[in-house]
């Protein structure tokens, strides 16, 4: 019997309690994957392609006031910008019983493609869209759900607009970020709201990325002092902008956490000195037989090494394998549109897992070491 | 016959060191369930905590929240001479129209910013909101540019001491007055007077529009004549029915804490179902010694799961200790009806710790029903041989 094979009958001989205390280490570290990509998901917005070049104009006072649409003219004469459209959230709501919604939002049509240029939509179908100025796209997510199909009429009734979209379907676009939004004709809207001569925000796309500075002090400047100021931000910005709102939300997942690592700690080393503690009579043997002391702590950090592993594959491996199969996005009414277990995060559980090991390791190492042959001898159970 | 009580808690005592992990992983659940549901409770506690049972408010038909509605001038004139609508000393309705502005407004830290509510009123409106209290300072006067901030807006935002300018565009906003909401919605708003909000923001329309009932007036055909009028478009609500509707925020908290405690109690039981096989394992000779005292299995087993229920029960006391000093502190976050931040406190109900006890006592009972059930199956012989 070479010395792996030692350590691995003695972790398997109480197969109950190697089970049992992998089983605890693999619940925790499955919650701190879940928490993990929850704080993930509500911190870091995904990032499209193109994220880079594009600008978000939004009014000064918040993104619940408009902007008039007369100052289309003046950004598009800042130099280095391409294009220009408005993008108006709609916030209506398109069943009546349904939780699971989507967004709205109203846009110039021609630009779609110019401006987001990340979404996948067969040519004859934005033609389609841009033709007809009913038309709509649905993104392929909320298709599915609602089971939408090509020319199928779509009302939406307004919830923030005193007015209701009828709307029909030209397209389905997939391959963005979130593919469950819906755009329809900018110009739609403005005639069902008469021809209010607003619009909810302005985004950009500047020529290159060396100009976007630029281009947002020229835009912040072009208004400032007018009666309808406005905040010129980067994409990533305006995003991280809505998360700050969640307020302390974020800081608590982060608390949570901290508890579970702190429990799982605690339980492991009571479970790890528990079972070193009922074979001291084998480790004054074994002592007595002439090994060292370092080379009996190794056996233990090898023992709890073994169990913690056993965890981590069972949490992390789990967590990973149930969130890649399972539409986390029904399930929590789409509050998460993704639940991505990235490898970082899977890397952070599997960390947490060897910290582990040695943490649970030390208290019966420290008292295996202490331990006198004759004492040891001498202990009963 | 059982054995006497005293044995079992003198060995819950004694044997304290085994029993730590589970009392400690019993307790960090309770403590961990308590934490998130008592944020979801918090803000329940402003919808059922705010309005006046005798207010009826008008918004748009259609519209999801108030901020987000639209009402012109003749929409609210209208309303306003309902039959049924209480009137003031010089006859006039009792009503305040409202326009309500999201700011986006930068937080204390000076970090970050938050959306805040702005409320324009009208005079009757604070008069119509009895449960708002004027704590410091006084109230606005119209056409003078100036606002009441509740006093926990104050401590969370910047710059709204008394005295202080809120810049608006190219105008200004004095806060001239701190208020205090008691712990309804009102809490996180700002308020100042309707007409010069309209004019500060650049707004066309109002939003909602307040109305006092008469006493004894009839709600319900008052709510159907406003719902069923073709040409006003609008729809009424009582002002306690529509803060009970956003609930909105609290579903997914709830959702959150619910999660976290159904995946840690199965992480518990594993755990004390461990150190309870252990500690079984140990006391074969003791349960082998009480049969041959004559003690029946039942019995026996009965007074293990007791054990099992005390352990449960102290992990769960130790866990509301643990999580007590959360309660009343004040936090917030995003509410997603209205979009602006919400003020709200940690609030520990006796539901919540009744529902987290049981929890506990429930994890201990089930983590020591197994190794109990090896223990008292044992052959009597057996169990007095072993080590």
């Amino acid at each position: 019997m070479n010395i792996a094979t030692f350590i691995i009958k003695n972790t398997w001989r109480n197969k109950r309690r190697a089970a049992l205390t992998s089983l605890s280490v693999a619940v925790s570290l499955f919650l701190l994957t879940t928490l993990l990509t929850a704080l993930r998901e509500l911190t870091v917005p995904p990032e499209d392609v193109g994220a880079s070049l594009r600008i978000a104009v939004r009014n000064k006072i918040s993104l619940a006031n408009t902007l008039p649409a007369k100052q289309r003219g003046n950004i598009q004469k800042i130099p280095g910008v391409a294009l220009v459209s408005p993008l108006t959230f709609f916030g209506g709501r398109f069943k009546e019983d349904d939780g699971i919604g989507f967004a709205q939002f109203g846009l110039d049509a021609d630009l779609l493609i110019g401006i987001f240029g990340e979404a996948n939509l067969p040519p004859e179908q934005f033609d389609a869209f841009k033709k007809d100025r009913r038309a709509c796209l649905v993104g392929r997510d909320s298709a599915t759900r609602h089971g939408m199909k090509i020319g199928d009429r779509i009302t939406v009734k307004g919830g923030i607009y005193p007015c209701d979209l009828d709307l029909i379907l030209a397209g389905i676009y997939y391959g963005t970020i979130d593919d469950r939004n819906l755009y329809f004709h900018h110009t739609f809207l403005d005639e069902a709201m008469g021809n209010w001569g607003q619009v909810g925000t302005w985004w950009v796309k500047v020529k290159s990325a060396e100009q976007v500075p630029e281009v947002i002090r020229a835009i912040n400047a072009t208004f400032a002092n007018t009666s309808a100021e406005v905040l010129a931000e980067t994409e990533r910005s305006f995003q991280l902008g809505f998360i700050s709102m969640l307020g302390n939300v974020t800081a608590f997942i982060g608390v949570l956490s901290s508890v579970v690592v702190f429990t799982l700690a605690l339980v492991t080393t009571s479970t790890m000195s528990l079972t070193i503690r009922e074979r001291f009579r084998e480790l004054a043997i074994l002592k007595a037989l002439g090994f060292k002391n370092g080379e009996i702590a190794a056996f233990i950090l090898a023992e709890s090494f073994m169990l913690s592993a056993a965890g981590a594959l069972l949490g992390v491996g789990g967590g990973w394998l149930l969130y890649s199969k399972m539409s986390v996005s029904q399930a929590t009414a789409g509050i998460f549109p993704f639940f991505e277990v990235t490898p970082q995060i899977a890397g952070a559980g599997c960390f947490v897992a060897v910290i582990l090991s040695l943490i649970s390791a030390v208290p019966p190492i420290i008292s295996a070491c202490q331990l006198t042959v004759v004492d040891g001898l001498k202990t009963l159970d | 016959m059982l054995p006497p009580l005293k044995y079992h808690l003198q060995t819950v005592r004694v044997r304290w060191r085994s029993t730590l992990a589970t009392l400690a992983s019993i307790a960090l659940v309770v403590m961990v369930y308590l934490l998130v549901q008592s944020l979801a409770a918090g803000l329940d506690a402003i919808a059922t905590q705010t309005g006046d049972m005798r207010n009826l408010m008008v918004l748009r038909r259609g519209s999801i929240a108030e901020s987000s509605s639209l009402l012109t001038i003749d929409q609210i004139r209208t309303a306003k001479h309902l039959q049924g609508i209480a009137k003031d000393k010089s006859g006039a309705p009792l009503a305040s129209v409202d326009t309500l502005v999201v700011v986006n407004h930068q937080r204390r830290d000076g970090k970050s910013m938050a959306n805040v509510l702005f409320r324009g009123i009208s005079q009757a409106g604070i008069e119509l909101r009895q449960q708002v209290q004027l704590v410091e300072g006084r109230w606005f006067a119209p056409g003078r540019r100036e606002a009441v901030a509740s006093t926990k807006l104050r401590d969370r935002m910047a710059g709204m001491e008394i005295g202080n300018e809120i810049k608006i565009g190219a105008d200004k906003l004095k806060i001239v007055g701190l208020m205090d909401g008691q712990g309804s919605a009102f809490d996180s708003e700002l308020w100042l007077d309707s007409e010069e909000a309209k004019g500060l923001f650049n707004r066309d329309f109002y939003s909602s529009v307040l109305l006092r009932l008469e006493d004894g007036a009839d709600q319900k055909s008052l709510i159907s004549r406003l719902d069923t009028d073709k040409r006003l478009q609008v729809r009424g609500i009582l002002e306690t029915d529509y803060y009970r509707e956003q609930t909105k925020t609290a579903g997914p908290i709830r959702f959150l804490g619910n999660f976290l405690a159904a995946v840690m109690s199965v992480g518990a039981v594993v755990a004390s179902t461990n150190s309870m096989y252990a500690f079984m394992g140990k006391r074969t000779r003791e349960i082998g010694t009480l049969r041959v005292l004559g003690f029946r299995r039942r019995t026996i087993l009965a007074g293990l799961l007791f054990e099992g229920v005390c352990i449960g029960f102290c992990g769960g006391l130790i866990g509301c200790v643990l999580a007590l000093p959360v309660h009343g502190l004040s936090t917030g976050t995003m509410a997603f009806e209205s979009f602006t931040e919400v003020v709200f406190h940690f609030q520990i109900t006796l539901t919540l710790v009744a529902r987290a006890m049981a929890f506990a006592v429930f994890a201990g009972l089930t983590g020591s029903l197994l190794p109990a059930l090896r223990a008292t199956r044992m052959p009597v012989v057996d169990a007095l041989k072993s080590a």
